[in-house]
């Protein structure tokens, strides 16, 4: 019980600190990911990508 | 780009200017307004594509890719898009200035697109105390998004 208090409190600390972040680190932070993340998109819209082509205004 | 007569004005929006306002959230790619002076031809992106080309940033995809990050230019062709970039904050970036389009704006525009996760921005921007409720309801009816906003309250925020 202990430690599932203790991990959800680091959880709750870290969560925190991203929230702290400027937007600067933030970006940065997330430049680190990007890579991973537009592997895992192109993967995911494969092989049935039905999407269309609608505005893309986001 | 501005200087050079490239684009008239411009402003970051979408998740990059998102994070401006609430905790870090994964994208793919910058996204940024411009307004572009009047042309005759209908691409019309193309001087800001032989801009890039000009100096090796190269074409990705549907974005340029300019340093780390694949640059999505966007024209603003709505009122709501013009207005958006033309009240843009200018936020500064490691002593850069940069301008940034406001939380109730990406809001808004949020809305006009109407997509899960643009659905999860509006959600972010109000749980972070950027915008109230009542600043997006208020945007949203002089574009038109009074219904869209109704909808949006309903399935999200009233439940």
């Amino acid at each position: 019980m202990r430690d599932a208090r203790d991990l959800l409190e680091r959880q709750a600390r870290w969560q925190k600190g991203r929230k702290a972040l400027s937007w600067p680190e933030k970006i940065r932070l997330v430049e680190g990911v990007r890579e991973s993340a537009r592997t895992w998109r192109a993967t995911a819209a494969q092989p049935d990508d039905h999407r269309t082509s609608r505005s893309r205004e986001d | 780009m501005r200087d050079a007569g490239v684009v008239l004005d411009y402003a970051l929006f979408g998740a990059i200017a998102q994070m401006r306002y609430t905790e870090a959230v994964v994208t793919i790619d910058v996204a940024v307004l411009v307004s572009i002076p009047p042309r005759e031809s209908l691409d019309l992106l193309g001087d800001i594509y032989s801009f890039c080309a000009a100096r090796g940033w190269q074409p990705e995809g549907e974005a340029i890719r300019v340093g780390p990050w694949p640059v999505r230019f966007v024209a603003a062709s709505s009122a709501l898009t013009t207005e958006a970039m033309e009240r843009a904050d200018t936020a500064d970036f490691d002593g850069v200035p940069l301008r940034v389009v406001r939380a109730d704006y990406l809001g808004v525009i949020a809305l006009s697109v109407g997509r899960a996760k643009n659905f999860a921005r509006i959600l972010a921007l109000l749980e972070s105390g950027s915008v109230t409720e009542e600043a997006i309801e208020r945007l949203a009816a002089l574009h038109g998004l009074t219904e869209a906003w109704q909808r949006f309250r309903t399935r999200f925020l009233d439940a």
